[in-house]
């Protein structure tokens, strides 16, 4: 999860960013660009996506008079628009988007052979199984398991990001890690 | 938590810390170059409405403080009036062409080359000072008249408008 310097430091540099100061907004990325990044990685697994949406998220900073306070800390802030970017981004390539389900993908094809079935064992092959099956969650699944599971934020903080109540991140994580065990066993049944 | 979901989420932490920690380099010099562009934009832009607010000041002003230019003798442009034009061609008939009575101190004044007209509120008596006779004489209500400016801005004649 994002550190949480604190918010008059995140305030002051804001301002001065939106004033055009470049060593403000150097300050600024330093501090924050890097669970943008994963952030975007996670929920996209493409690097070419999660590079743009970093700096469209810092440019983006530049109009500072949108972060309300009241509405969370700058790192849900800018999470909140990092999770736009990203799900613009992938509804722009969705039809290019290898997906788990799709009988023809990468991930699917390597799990039913029966020559990699040692190494799906494996613990880094499990991490990639793994990596596979959150990114062929359905976004609404996916976003919540990335930034309560693997950015571990509090549900109430993920609840500001996304914009929802608490107990539908609740039930959304429930339902998600469900699915990815799931999907876990799946492919363990295929390498056995 | 069963044995499953304890696996899962030990398995989604190696995966967090599997991935990267920083964007690449790149991504932080791309951002800079379009901070800084994005940067002069503003600055440039941030006069476009104070000078826009300017400009509307500055036409409103114009248009209440400039004397607007009216034809006299029913033509559209300015025109020139002598000073001999406007003087009273009779004792009965002080009023000039376009009805303007002529002024005393605008004797000896440059020849009218461009008119221009004003229209002005003014006391009764201040007309009757000017030696425009007027049948309501001790109202105290003002009354409307035309002042009669040369190109050099100076008063020349007087007009009663109502």
């Amino acid at each position: 999860m994002l550190e949480s310097p604190s918010h008059s430091e995140d305030d002051e540099l804001l301002r001065l960013i939106s004033a055009g100061n470049e060593g403000a907004f150097l300050a600024f990325y330093n501090r924050h660009h890097g669970p943008v990044y994963r952030f975007a990685l996670q929920m996209s697994g493409k690097t070419e996506i999660a590079e743009e949406v970093t700096q469209d998220v810092f440019l983006a900073v530049m109009r500072s008079a949108r972060y309300d306070r009241n509405r969370g800390s700058v790192p849900a802030f800018l999470y909140g628009i990092a999770r736009n970017l990203v799900l613009r981004c992938l509804d722009r390539e969705r039809p290019y988007l290898t997906l788990l389900d799709d009988p023809e993908s990468e991930y699917t094809g390597r799990i039913a052979d029966p020559r990699d079935l040692e190494h799906e064992l494996s613990r880094n092959e499990r991490i990639e199984t793994l990596r596979k099956a959150v990114l062929a969650l359905p976004p609404a699944y996916r976003e919540v398991v990335v930034l309560c599971d693997l950015h571990e934020m509090d549900y109430l903080a993920a609840a500001g990001v996304i914009g929802c109540a608490v107990g539908t991140i609740r039930s959304r994580l429930h339902r998600a890690r469900a699915l990815l065990m799931e999907k876990m066993r799946a492919s363990e049944r295929c390498a056995v | 938590m069963n044995q499953n979901e304890q696996e899962l989420l030990k398995d989604l932490r190696a995966l967090a810390d599997a991935d990267p920690r920083e964007a690449p380099a790149a991504v932080r010099e791309r951002s800079l170059v379009e901070f800084r562009r994005r940067s002069a934009q503003q600055r440039r832009m941030a006069w476009l409405p104070a000078a826009g607010v300017g400009a509307i000041a500055a036409a409103t002003l114009i248009f209440f403080l400039v004397p607007k230019q009216v034809p006299t003798h029913g033509t559209d442009a300015p025109t020139a009036i002598s000073n001999a034009a406007i003087q009273p061609s009779s004792a009965n008939a002080d009023e000039t062409d376009g009805g303007f009575y002529p002024l005393p101190e605008a004797e000896g004044l440059p020849p009218i080359e461009t008119a221009t007209v004003i229209r002005v509120q003014m006391p009764v008596e201040s007309l009757q000072l000017m030696g425009v006779a007027v049948s309501d004489a001790g109202s105290a209500e003002p009354v409307q008249a035309d002042i009669l400016l040369g190109q050099d801005g100076l008063a020349r004649g007087v007009r009663l408008v109502q």
